[in-house]
């Protein structure tokens, strides 16, 4: 019982009859990410938000480094908490990699779903033949380096602190850069499952509305990307936000609300 | 630099003085300090950049400026994102942008810019946000400090600790390997672990454990290889290693760790197998070694490649391949090795367990050929059991009047017993001098056909038709071995074990086959000497007995004689039936002393010495005391008892007398009884007068006689025999003597007769 609850840090606010919108944040922070938008829907859906395994306040000791060496089991964590709530037509917003992680849910155990929203979403970052990511390996390779350099900053100057000093909650208060804090082995391997998976082929058979929400100029998820999703989700619905940069619902939490908004309304 | 070492070293200016002692220094200091704050910002040691909320630099210092090489008018309007590496622009958007948005600040973010000549300034970066009253994002003001040095320690502190994080991976490995084998009870066991382990570890698409079938330095030639466990590699990919195995690569597989790369000069080497490699999506395999101290078992085969549908995309090039690092290869030797003592360690446990196997096999044989009736029997169920246990087809031959005869032929596998059966219809009778069987009991020897070249050739040799050697070939057979069974000289037959891959014949199983056959020959020796014997004494016995008693009016008559159920002994008993002149009839039931030919043969002289000496009808006393004062003439070897009695079927007249032998019943109505019919010494006795009783049978009524067989059962003393008798006689008895005869032996004899048994009986109407 309650396990999945824990480790997934799972809370829940809303109205409990409402429908069921799950946010789920991308790589890099945590469910506060969705802190401007969320609970602009409290008053007429049932908000749960959560932490993937690894990521904010979710149980550490949950993480299993071969059960996370894939988004499946971030997925399957996914579905765990969908049928620990008892929720079903479940409208799943996935910002970043979660959009995919949705992808990997819903085909999983579709009778759970009922919509998919997808922010900033790219099934796969490397360049393929006939394909474009946006980003070479030796991209990739840099990125993966520029994670750990400031991982490395991180377990040196705040591992000792945190570990050292439980009984003095101050310190951890100052920590900074608090809230995107994650152990730097657990990241580096978060980084690479993000950035190294093709979901290309899971993007077929999906059954369920669809909204593709596509930043301008998104470096991460560049348009060609979320048209390419568009394109092979047959009946999905693909908006263009004005908000630039990757994190419209930082960025522009009002569009991006209204944009989601949109899609639900019938 | 010299002199004096005391001395401060000379200002910028013009002074050694301390500058509190100068005043035009104190007011020059006073100046800089409350100097132009927009050139402290233009010229402080650190970059100084204001942004807008997306990231558009709207001011910008000339520290920057300088080390970066851009004039401020190129960065004025260009977003700070493009200067950043794309790490750096991924980790702007995934942890920069929400940290200002979310707490406000970021410290210490390490960053790289990028100069105009494409060079990398390593910087930490601290940032804020400026929000109006309403919290909406106005500015975010950026300090960047140059950290060149520092972050060199650290990526070179971070390469360290990859280091040690790799070699500690690596360590984890064995020790997990090592704990897994330990476990392992089986080559399979093994073979589970090291290709499981072993993939994972090299991240390989596939991988296998290819091993050496019988010795790898036998100097007969090239080994065989047998994958034992393979994992992600596809059904070609490993019929071709395979094939390439079992030619010219079966040495050079087994002599070194190496990588065979999918390029051109493998294309032309081996262009079966680089195609199944190109059609796996495997770009090279590496070939490791398994070994124990200097003996070769196999090798390990990892397959890598792009990775396939779930995996991680590779950082590498599609295409390339990298050999193995040393680290890995190091790794590589290490699972080799300990999946060799692994498999040494199984391979004599194995040894150990088979033999375990053998000695009870060949206990459990001993035991069914010991319980087992008759031949056909037993051989059938010896070879079900060499099929069930030992060797994959086990084939039984026997010589009989015809020759050499298949008797039985078993295969392991039920569904290839019928391919084993259409084969030895065609070779039922074994001609060929060439057959190994034939071979084994002309030479009086064992012969071992060790591999599937020598099992073909002699397969050729002894086909009769294209059809057999069909399905010879069908059957798979890797070995047979034909051991003689011979006893006194005399040829009984040969027993045959083959074996397949599945189960090849070792060493070991040619001693279990001719310790079977040992074993086996024994038996059927006894058999057949017991068989020769117990139909001749059959045969004798029966030739002896009235075929059927002679049809007496107003008598219906039964007569019964069952054989003992066990061994060849044959007994004495015997009856007869003889219509006097006169209407009378003579009875008789008697029993022969001993179990065996002479008393068979006894029981015929006596039978017709008392059917001569019947002729003139005496009464049975009469009778009696002529048997016993003449015994001596007639030299018979056995003494007897018998009953004997005549009796009138018109009146019932009925006279009893007894040389020894048990009272007759007298049954009907629901009743029976014993006559009191005293008996005299028996047949070969020294003579005393013998008593005849006297009575009458009435109309329906029925006069048993029997012998001591029907009363004697096992475990009973015969009292109790007899009191059953009477029980069973007085409900069985209703005119039908037949009828009589077959309840009493139902009921009063089980499955097993340890003796003859005579029964007459007759009702009168």
């Amino acid at each position: 019982m309650g396990s999945v609850v824990a480790r997934n840090r799972v809370s829940v606010s809303g109205v409990p009859g409402g429908r069921p919108l799950v946010f789920s944040h991308g790589f890099g922070c945590d469910q506060t990410l969705w802190r401007l938008v969320a609970p602009c829907f409290a008053d007429d859906h049932r908000v749960v938000l959560f932490d993937h395994v690894g990521s904010g306040q979710s149980d550490l000791s949950a993480y299993d480094p071969d059960k996370y060496g894939s988004l499946a089991g971030y997925a399957n964590d996914v579905v765990e908490i969908c049928q620990e709530l008892g929720l079903s037509d479940v409208v799943f917003v996935g910002h970043s990699v979660s959009a995919m992680i949705g992808v990997l849910a819903y085909h999983r155990a579709p009778e759970l779903f009922g919509a998919l929203v997808m922010v900033g979403p790219s099934p796969r970052y490397v360049d393929d033949v006939g394909y474009v990511g946006g980003f070479s390996r030796a991209d990739i390779a840099d990125l993966l380096d520029a994670l750990d350099s400031n991982h490395l900053g991180w377990s040196a100057q705040m591992a000792p602190v945190i570990m050292g000093n439980p009984d003095r909650p101050e310190l951890a208060a100052e920590l900074t850069n608090s809230f995107c804090r994650t152990a730097p082995d657990i990241a580096r391997q978060f980084a690479r499952v993000t950035f190294l998976s093709d979901n290309r082929a899971d993007l077929q058979g999906i059954e369920v509305p669809t909204l593709v929400l596509q930043c301008s100029e998104d470096p991460i998820a560049p348009s060609p990307v979320g048209e390419y999703v568009h394109r092979q989700i047959p009946g999905s619905e693909l908006v263009r936000l004005r908000a630039t940069g990757h994190v419209p619902q930082l960025s522009a939490p009002e569009e991006t609300t209204a944009a989601i908004r949109a899609f639900l309304t019938p | 630099m010299t002199g004096r070492s005391d001395a401060p070293p000379p200002g910028p200016d013009d002074g050694s003085d301390a500058p509190r002692s100068d005043p035009e220094a104190s007011s020059r200091l006073a100046r800089l300090l409350e100097g132009d704050p927009a050139d402290l910002y233009e010229n402080a040691p650190m970059g100084y950049l204001s942004t807008l909320p997306d990231g558009r630099i709207v001011k910008v210092n000339r520290t920057f400026c300088a080390w970066t090489g851009r004039a401020p008018g190129d960065l004025l309007g260009t977003r700070l994102q493009e200067l950043l590496t794309v790490g750096g622009r991924v980790f702007h958007e995934t942890h920069i942008v929400p940290l200002l948005r979310m707490q406000g600040a970021v410290r210490e973010i390490a960053i790289d810019i990028t100069r105009i000549d494409g060079s990398l300034l390593a910087c930490l970066l601290n940032a804020v946000e400026l929000r109006d009253d309403d919290g909406t994002p106005l500015l975010i003001r950026a300090t960047l400090f140059e950290a060149t040095a520092r972050r060199r320690y650290e990526r070179e502190l971070l390469a360290a600790q990859r280091l040690a994080e790799e070699s500690e991976a690596r360590s984890r490995v064995v020790q997990k390997v090592v704990f897994d084998l330990a476990a392992a009870t089986t080559p399979e066991d093994v073979a589970t672990v090291i290709v499981q382990r072993g993939r994972a570890a090299m991240k390989a698409r596939g991988a296998a454990l290819v091993l050496v079938e019988g010795e790898a330095d036998d100097p007969r030639g090239v080994p065989q290889l047998r994958p034992v466990r393979s994992d992600g590699l596809s059904a070609g990919l490993l019929r071709r290693l395979r094939e390439a195995a079992g030619s010219r690569l079966a040495l050079e597989l087994v002599q070194g760790l190496r990588s065979i790369v999918l390029d051109a000069r493998l294309r032309a080497d081996q262009p079966d197998l680089a195609a199944a490699m190109v059609a796996d999506g495997v770009t090279d395999l590496v070939v490791v070694p398994v070994s124990a101290d200097s003996k070769r078992l196999g090798v390990l085969v990892l397959a890598r490649g792009a990775p396939g549908r779930g995996d991680l995309i590779s950082l590498d090039e599609p295409g390339s391949s990298r050999p193995p690092s040393p680290a890995e290869v190091d790794l590589l030797w290490t699972l080799g090795r300990q999946a060799g003592q692994a498999l040494e360690r199984v391979r004599l446990h194995e040894q150990t367990r088979l033999q375990g196997e053998r000695a009870a096999f060949l206990l459990e044989a001993a035991r069914l050929m010991a319980d087992a009736d008759d031949v056909s029997e037993t051989v059938q169920r010896l070879a079900g059991l060499v099929a069930s246990r030992l060797a994959t087809v086990c084939a039984i031959e026997l010589v009989t009047e015809q020759g050499l005869t298949r008797a039985v032929a078993r295969h392991r596998d039920g569904a290839r017993q019928p391919l084993l059966d259409r084969l030895r219809a065609k070779d039922a009778l074994l001609r060929s001098p060439l057959h190994p069987a034939v071979r084994a009991l002309r030479e009086g020897r064992t012969q071992w056909m060790r591999d599937r070249e020598e099992v073909r050739a002699v397969v050729d040799a002894v086909a009769v038709d294209d059809e057999f050697r069909d399905l010879a070939e069908q059957l798979e057979l890797t070995a047979t071995v034909s051991v003689p069974m011979v006893v006194d000289g005399r040829r009984l037959g040969v027993m045959t074990f083959a074996g397949d891959r599945q189960r090849p014949l070792t060493a070991a199983d040619v001693e279990v086959a001719e310790q079977l056959a040992l074993q086996l020959s024994q038996v059927l020796d006894k058999a057949q000497r017991f068989e020769l014997e117990e139909r001749t004494s059959h045969t004798l016995q029966a030739s002896l007995l009235p075929p059927s008693p002679p049809d007496v009016p107003g008598l219906d008559t039964a007569v019964r004689y069952v054989a003992a159920t066990h061994g060849v002994d044959v007994g004495g008993d015997f009856y007869d039936l003889v219509r006097l002149p006169g209407e009378q009839v003579s009875l008789v039931v008697g029993d022969v002393v001993g179990h065996d030919i002479t008393a068979a043969a006894t029981m015929g002289q006596l039978r017709t010495v008392i059917r001569a000496m019947s002729a003139d009808g005496p009464p049975p006393a009469v009778l009696v005391d002529r048997l016993q004062r003449s015994w001596g003439l007639y030299e018979l070897q056995r003494m007897a008892t018998a009953l004997f009695a005549t009796l009138d079927p018109a009146t019932g007249g009925l006279r009893i007398a007894s040389a020894g032998h048990l009272p007759p019943v007298l049954c009907g109505s629901g009743r029976a009884e014993y006559l009191p019919v005293r008996p005299t010494r028996m047949l070969g006795a020294p003579p005393v007068p013998a008593e005849e009783w006297a009575g009458e049978l009435p109309v329906g009524a029925t006069l048993l006689l029997f012998t001591d067989g029907l009363v004697e059962s096992t475990g009973a003393d015969i009292d109790t025999g007899l009191d059953r008798l009477l029980e069973v006689a007085a409900k069985a008895c209703a005119g039908d003597p037949g009828e009589l005869c077959d309840r009493l032996l139902e009921e009063l004899t089980g499955d097993h007769r340890a003796d003859d048994i005579a029964l007459l009986a007759l009702t009168r109407r």
